[in-house]
This record gives C-alpha cells, sequence and structure tokens, in this order.
C-alpha cells in the first residue's frame, strides 16, 4: 500500500493562477521519490499542499490508506511529515539547537531544557550522518550546514516523510555528495525521502521514482532505472532540448573591463581576493572557477561597484572605474546579474514592470520630468515578458509571486534587453529549469556574440564548461590556474585546482591569460 | 551647583528617581515585549493615558488594588483590539497604534468630563486613591546602615518592587522558556516558527495584549502615585519615551531597565531643578528629558550605523 497519495489536487490561488490541475502523487514507503518539472509547474505548490500550507481546492490525501486533511504545517508535522523549503526557515540569530527544537521543545517545568536539547541534537545529528555543531547561530554557517539543520529539524519532530524542495540548488557540488550520503542512510532508516530538484543527473543519481509534471499537471510517473536523462528531459519540457550552444567567431581584440592587483578585504577583516589580475574581452566569455567562497563572488561584486576594494585598480572601458558609483559603471555599459536574485537582483514586493525599469530611471523614454511613463513602462514590460517567455500573469504582477526560473528570467530581461559592454554573470541558472536554463544560456551567449565582454561566475562546472571561452580558476583569492575552454577540458582536470592541489605556473596560465 | 550635587546625591532624589523611572520601566518592558515579537507598539503612550484615567475612576469605587487590576485591564484591552486590527483586518499596524493614541487624548477628558460632571482638566473633584508605599522602617533596626537602607528602600510604590521583579521575570521568559523563544523567533524571522507550527499571529497577538497591560499598569502607578488623580495628557510622552528606551536598552530587558532609569533620573532633575535655579524657566527644564531621548537615540544609531559597517554591510 501507498505510503502517501495525492489524487486530483487541484490549486488555484487568489489571482487566477492555475498551479495545480488534477495532479496524483503515490509515494511508496522507502523511496526516494522525485518530483520534476520546469519552473512553475506548480512542484512547490503541491509540496505545500501536502505540507498543511496551502489549501487544495480539489482532490484528497490518502495517509497510509485513510484520507487526511492538514489545515496548517502543525498537524502535517504531527502526521509524521518535515518539509525543507526552497528558502530555508531558521532565525538567524538563534543557536543551531534552538532552531532544531523551535516549536516542539523539551521543558522542564517552564524552563527549555537546554541541555536535553543539546543531547538530542547530536544525537539525531550522529544518527543520520548530518554533521553540525549545536552551539553557533546559524547565521554563522555556510548554506549546506543550514540545511542539515533544516533537516534535522524535521527528523527531532519524528518525520516520516521527509519533503525535500530542491535542496541542491544552493549546494556545492562536494555538499551535493554529502547531501546524498544522509538522503541514504534516512532511507536505509526506514524514512521517505520527496525530492525536488532541476539537474536531471541529480535526481537520476538519488531517486527510485519520478513524477514529472508539466503546467500543473501530472505528466507521469517512471521509474528511475527505466528512464535516460534524455527520455526525461523530453517529458518535462514536451520536446527535445539539448542543452549545447553554439557560438559564433568573434573579434576579441578589444580590452573592456581588466583589473589589476586587486584586494578585497571582506568585514571580518580576511582577504578574500588576494592580487588579482584580469583582462576581460569584448566578444568573450571567461569563467571564473572555483569552490564557493574563493573570492568569485567579491571579484564580481568588486567590479560592479557592490563592495568597497582595498587596493588595486579596475579599468571599465578605458575608464578609471576604482570610484565611480555602481550608476556610473553601468553608464559605461555595465550589466549585471546577481547571485542572489530575491536579495540582489528584484524588489520582490513591486511589480514585474517596476523592475524591469528599476535600472533605467533616469532614461527619458520611462521617466520624464521626474514623472514616470507609466505606459511606456507598461509597454517595455509586455514587450519583455513576451520576448523572453516570462510566464507571470501580466506586468503588473508582483514579482515575489513568481517561481524561481521566472524570476532570474526577469532580471535577466532587465539586464539584457539592451546590448552592454560589460556583462558579470553570477550563478545565472540556479534553481533554473532546463527549458529556461537553455534560454538563459543562450542569451548570455548572444550578448558576447554582439561583442559584450563577460565575466561568468558558476558553482556548475557543467555551465562553465558549456559557456566560456577562458576559464581562470581561483583558489583563496588568487588565480592558480588558466585554461583556453576547449573539449578536452574535463570538471576532473579543473577540481585539482580548484581544491588547491596542484598550481600551473606563470608561464603555463600565460597563453590563456592575455 | 553644590546644592544641585546635594541634592543629586541624597536618598530623597534616589526615592523620586525610583519615583519617575516606574511607570516608563513599564511602559519600556511593554514596549520591549511587542518589539522583540515583531509589532511595533507606538499606541504605549495613548494605552498609557487610558490607564491613568481607569485607575483613578474605578479608585474612586474600590480598593486601590482593583483600580491597578483595571488600568492593567484596559491597556490589555486595547492590546487586543490593536492586534485585532492589525491582524485579523491587516490594518497597518502604526496606523491602528496612531488610532488609540488619538483616540485617547480625545476619548479620556471626554470620559472625564462625564465622570466629575464636567471638568476636562482634571479629576480633582474625585476623591481617588493612591497606591501604597511600602514602608520599610523596621530596617532602621539594623545596626549602622539601618537608616541609610531605610532612607533608601522605604516609601517606594508596591509596583516599583514589582517592576523590578518584572525586568528579572521578562528576562527568564524570553531566555530561558520556550515561549520566550517563540516570540523572538516570530518578531525575528516568522517564516521559521510558522514552518515550526508555531501560531505567529497569535503570539504576537498576546504580546501586544501584555504590552498594553504593561503600558496600562505604568498608567496607573502615574496617577495612582506619582500623582493621585487624573489630568489630561498627564502622561506628555512617556509612551514615545518608553519606545526610545527600549531600542537604547538594545532591546534586553535589564538595558531597558538602564534606559528607564536614565530617563527617570533626567525627569527627577527636572523635577528637583525649579526649585534650585530660579533663573531658568521651569519649561526649559521640563524639556531636559526629551532632549536627553533624541540625544540617546541619536547616539544610539551612530554607534549601531558602526556596528553594522564593522559587521561589513558592504
Ligand atoms: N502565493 C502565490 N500567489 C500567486 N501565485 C503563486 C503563488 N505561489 C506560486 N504561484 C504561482 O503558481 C505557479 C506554480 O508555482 P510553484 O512555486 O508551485 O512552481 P514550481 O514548480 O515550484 O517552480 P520552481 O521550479 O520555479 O520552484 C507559478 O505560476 C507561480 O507563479
Ligand atoms: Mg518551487
Amino acid at each position: 500500500m501507498a505510503l502517501l497519495e495525492a489524487i486530483g489536487i487541484g490549486k488555484t490561488y487568489p489571482g487566477g493562477v492555475v498551479a495545480n490541475d488534477g495532479v496524483n502523487l503515490v509515494i511508496e514507503p522507502g523511496e526516494v521519490h522525485a518530483v520534476v518539472g520546469e519552473n512553475g509547474a506548480g512542484k512547490s505548490t503541491l509540496m505545500k499542499i501536502l505540507f498543511g500550507i496551502e489549501q487544495p481546492n480539489a482532490g484528497r490525501l490518502l495517509l497510509d490508506g485513510r484520507e487526511v486533511h492538514f489545515a496548517n504545517p502543525r498537524e502535517a508535522i504531527d502526521a509524521g511529515i518535515g518539509m525543507v523549503f526552497q528558502h530555508f526557515s531558521l532565525v538567524p540569530t538563534f543557536s543551531v539547537y534552538e532552531n532544531v527544537v523551535l516549536g516542539s521543545e523539551p521543558r522542564n517545568g517552564i524552563r527549555l531544557d537546554r541541555q536535553r536539547a543539546i543531547a538530542e541534537v547530536q544525537e539525531l545529528s550522529e544518527r543520520f550522518r548530518l554533521k553540525v555543531d549545536p552551539l553557533p547561530p546559524v547565521r554563522a554557517l555556510p548554506v549546506g550546514q543550514q540545511q542539515r539543520v533544516e533537516i534535522l529539524k524535521a527528523l527531532y519532530r519524528n518525520a516520516r516523510i521527509l519533503i525535500l524542495d530542491e535542496p541542491t540548488a544552493v549546494l556545492a557540488p562536494q555538499e551535493v555528495q554529502e547531501l546524498f550520503v544522509a538522503i541514504r542512510s534516512l532511507v536505509a532508516q526506514g524514512k521517505t525521502v520527496i525530492f525536488i530538484a532541476h539537474k536531471l543527473p541529480e535526481v537520476l543519481e538519488i531517486s527510485n521514482t519520478i513524477t514529472v509534471m508539466r503546467q500543473g499537471k501530472t505528466v507521469g510517473q517512471v521509474k528511475t532505472s527505466e528512464v535516460t536523462e534524455k527520455s526525461l528531459a523530453a517529458m518535462m519540457v514536451g520536446r527535445e532540448v539539448s542543452l549545447r550552444v553554439e557560438r559564433k567567431q568573434t573579434d576579441q581584440s578589444e580590452c573592456v573591463a581588466s583589473v589589476e592587483g586587486l584586494r578585497v578585504v571582506n568585514a571580518r577583516g580576511t582577504e578574500v581576493v588576494a592580487g588579482l589580475d584580469l583582462n576581460v574581452h569584448a566578444g568573450e566569455i571567461v569563467g571564473l572557477v572555483g569552490v564557493e567562497g574563493n573570492g568569485q563572488a567579491e571579484t564580481l561584486e568588486a567590479i560592479a561597484g557592490l563592495r568597497s576594494i582595498a587596493e588595486g585598480t579596475i579599468t571599465i572601458a578605458n575608464e578609471n572605474a576604482a570610484s565611480l558609483s555602481v550608476l556610473e559603471r553601468r553608464g559605461l555599459g555595465l550589466a549585471s546579474i546577481p547571485e542572489d536574485r530575491i536579495a540582489e537582483g528584484l524588489a520582490t514586493g513591486s511589480s514585474v514592470a517596476e523592475n524591469l525599469v528599476a535600472t533605467r530611471l533616469n532614461d527619458r523614454r520611462y521617466v520624464r520630468n521626474g514623472l514616470l511613463d507609466l505606459k511606456a513602462i507598461k509597454a517595455h514590460a509586455t514587450k519583455l515578458i513576451e520576448q523572453f517567455s516570462i510566464r507571470v500573469g501580466g506586468p503588473s504582477y508582483a514579482v515575489g509571486t513568481l517561481s524561481g526560473g521566472n524570476m532570474q528570467k526577469v532580471v535577466v530581461a532587465r539586464e539584457l534587453c539592451e546590448q552592454p559592454k560589460l556583462l558579470l554573470v553570477n550563478q545565472p541558472t540556479r534553481g533554473v529549469d532546463l527549458g529556461a536554463t537553455q534560454f538563459i544560456w543562450r542569451t548570455i551567449t548572444d550578448a558576447r556574440d554582439k561583442g559584450a565582454a563577460v565575466l561568468l561566475s558558476s558553482a556548475d562546472l557543467s555551465e562553465l564548461l558549456a559557456l566560456s571561452d577562458r576559464l581562470v580558476v581561483l583558489y583563496r583569492g588568487k588565480i592558480v590556474a588558466a585554461f583556453v575552454n576547449t573539449p578536452d577540458l574535463t570538471p576532473e582536470t579543473l577540481g585539482t585546482y580548484m581544491l588547491g592541489l596542484s598550481t600551473q605556473t606563470a608561464d603555463e596560465m600565460k597563453a590563456a591569460l592575455k | 551647583m553644590m546644592e544641585l550635587f546635594l541634592t543629586v546625591f541624597s536618598a530623597a532624589f534616589f526615592v523620586t528617581v525610583i519615583r519617575t523611572t516606574t511607570p516608563l520601566l513599564l511602559a519600556t518592558l511593554g514596549g520591549l515585549i511587542a518589539d522583540l515579537g515583531g509589532a511595533l507598539n507606538v499606541a504605549l503612550e495613548g494605552m498609557m493615558l487610558i490607564g491613568c484615567l481607569t485607575a483613578v475612576i474605578v479608585s474612586v469605587y474600590a480598593p486601590w488594588y482593583v483600580a491597578v487590576a483595571a488600568g492593567l485591564g484596559a491597556g490589555a484591552l486595547l492590546g487586543l483590539i490593536m492586534a485585532f486590527f492589525a491582524f485579523r483586518l491587516k490594518a497597518d499596524i502604526i496606523l491602528v497604534g496612531f488610532a488609540i493614541n488619538i483616540f485617547a487624548a480625545g476619548g479620556t477628558v471626554f470620559a472625564l468630563a462625564l465622570a466629575t460632571g464636567g471638568d476636562k482638566g482634571t479629576s480633582i473633584n474625585l476623591p481617588s486613591k493612591a497606591i501604597p508605599a511600602v514602608d520599610l522602617s523596621v530596617l532602621s533596626n539594623i545596626p549602622v546602615v539601618g537608616p541609610t537602607l531605610t532612607a533608601f528602600l522605604s516609601g517606594h510604590s508596591v509596583l516599583s518592587w514589582f517592576a523590578a521583579f518584572l525586568v528579572f521575570a521578562v528576562w527568564y521568559f524570553l531566555y530561558r522558556t520556550p515561549w520566550g523563544l517563540w516570540l523572538r523567533g516570530v518578531g525575528e524571522y516568522p517564516a521559521a516558527p510558522e514552518a515550526a507550527g508555531i501560531p505567529v499571529n497569535k503570539i504576537r497577538t498576546w504580546s501586544l495584549v501584555v504590552s498594553g497591560a504593561l503600558a496600562g499598569l505604568g498608567g496607573a502607578q502615574l496617577a495612582m502615585f506619582n500623582y493621585v488623580g487624573f489630568t489630561r495628557e498627564m502622561t506628555a510622552g512617556r509612551g514615545f519615551i518608553a519606545l526610545g528606551a527600549v531600542l537604547l536598552g538594545a532591546r534586553h530587558p535589564v538595558g531597558a531597565l538602564l534606559a528607564a532609569l536614565l530617563f527617570g533620573a533626567f525627569e527627577a532633575l527636572a523635577v528637583v531643578m525649579p526649585g534650585l535655579f530660579n533663573e531658568i524657566p521651569a519649561e526649559i527644564i521640563r524639556m531636559i528629558p526629551f532632549v536627553v531621548t533624541i540625544a540617546a537615540l541619536v547616539l544610539f544609531s551612530v554607534r549601531a550605523q558602526r556596528a553594522l559597517a564593522m559587521r561589513g554591510a558592504k
């Protein structure tokens, strides 16, 4: 008998978006069940219904064959369901153990029993191979560990079924492997895991069964052993997708941006970029390779003017940019797709149209005499929504109601609707589905073909290898290797440099550091 | 100058400081609880004022402790009303708060006129009661330090002792009990307690009820001890000073105590100074607590910004 079954689930959000339309899901005990589908297919909505956050308009839920209704998360938790959200729900200043026990604290009279809480967290973390120190505040932990705290939270509440909504989107490749170890240990100890991801190799590696969703409907359920990456992709998108991008021959003689001797010191006083020299030319994509936290993000932020530098020069389009403001740098032709679309790329409470003109408020087409030209702004938005196929009800919808991939498309549309001279890109396809990934890759490559100089950072090596003309490996804020991208270049080669296991000599690097 | 010095270091001045601090401290603790729960209570002023009047009127007909309880209850009820508008009807909480303040300013005068048969300024014609002071003159039997102890510890309002105990109780609640954890979690990052199945709006509602109760209690102290009787707008901005004290006290109960003491001390100075310096207009002296509030808040926010910059908000 199935452990958890959803039959004919329907969900229409206020405002009329049909997120689920007759969705069926059958979860067997002890399996890892992947749910895949494009951005906005309704995966998160379905999970929120299973967890009692959203109420379905139609359909039934069966747990152990008995019909259940979850009016709120509490009831789902009590029924043995736990969920880790796409965006974590941890209180930043609370310690790990406080976050884990929040809402179901061990008590001693009216007092929170601190010792017991710590001991239980330790015990769980050992049993399920989710290593984490119970005492520090969670905001001091890297994302991977914060995620473990979230999983521990569910396990502490005796979850039998654990829902992980895009857990790998925020993780570096090694962390993904650690997560998989933990998932296997969970299943070995009788838990059932529902797993959402966009990267199909991950899905194929960890799951037993896959349910595919498209536009709010279930397309089908398959055994993982019976599908290939290709057939799965076709099922998801409804057509064949290939993730290869063709690049044109371009003239790469003009140097658009260069940094020399760049040093960046972070707030804790540690040097995160340690004397970086780098040139980016028109018509090329330079990939910044490295394990997260080795200075890639800081380099991009320094060039964009979002972070102050300790030393060095930054030249954009032959102008000394080090002392220019963000806006002045944008005036020189800089565009930037930031790492965290929600915190840095968008104003989630504002409409799509407003977000799309947010960087053009001194452009006479949209603002005249200090007044917004609402008609022009709306027309601009309508055009871009069409051109970038952003799935949204209309220009006036708040960006916050869009699915992750569609939010990212809004950022990409804003930054690339006019040809930039220099484009900075960080994690362009994090949490973005296959179709949109293909589209975003195509758009970035088009900008390059038309002569933009592109600096790209990504945690996904296959992305860097697919897009870059040259690759530069950063380790502890320094360049340790540089390559011209050829089909022979493998992730393994890059990996040894990324981990600092070897370093190229200046001569070896020279050819690729023009 | 010498006289000022002698006055400030006298036991009588200490007793005055405690007296001026108590209503502020109660309101500050109320502000703290609401603020930590993420529901900024800008209505402390109005809640205090209504607490004052309720306590005074009830004290005419009932014993002092019933009157105090009535002041507290009035504040709690206002907190509940505020929560209803803000969380159930989703009105902006700041606007609801100001509505309560405005209602309190006008409503108390109206109610006062009804209760006194037409007097719109004070309740001087009402035989209202006072909160008893705690007499500790037994302490003077202790050799050597006895008289000093008595001078410092005797003669405080019952509520002053209670407020001191509350500082500890609030601290214990916030940092030692599960509910304190919930409250702080709700204030800092509501999505987390929500996902853990904690009813966020219920917690916030309770925080406003308790916040209002404490403000009402502060009002009772003000109108039944600091002054006996009601005067229109007698809170004179104490509710807003309390809001400032929450921030100045770094959103911690002990900090709240220190901040309330600071403001209380300046208010006490404003009480004793006119007798000492008759060349300075009394109005100027009465401005001192407010000027200090502004100065303290500016200093505090400069410091906070610097700390933020240190932590690397880029
Ligand atoms: N609170 C909301 N109000 C209105 N519409 C919403 C809300 N949440 C989601 N939607 C819409 O419902 C649809 C399904 O969204 P959902 O988040 O379930 O997609 P998803 O499959 O999880 O996508 P992604 O892979 O990008 O996370 C989308 O069109 C989205 O814009
Ligand atoms: Mg989702």
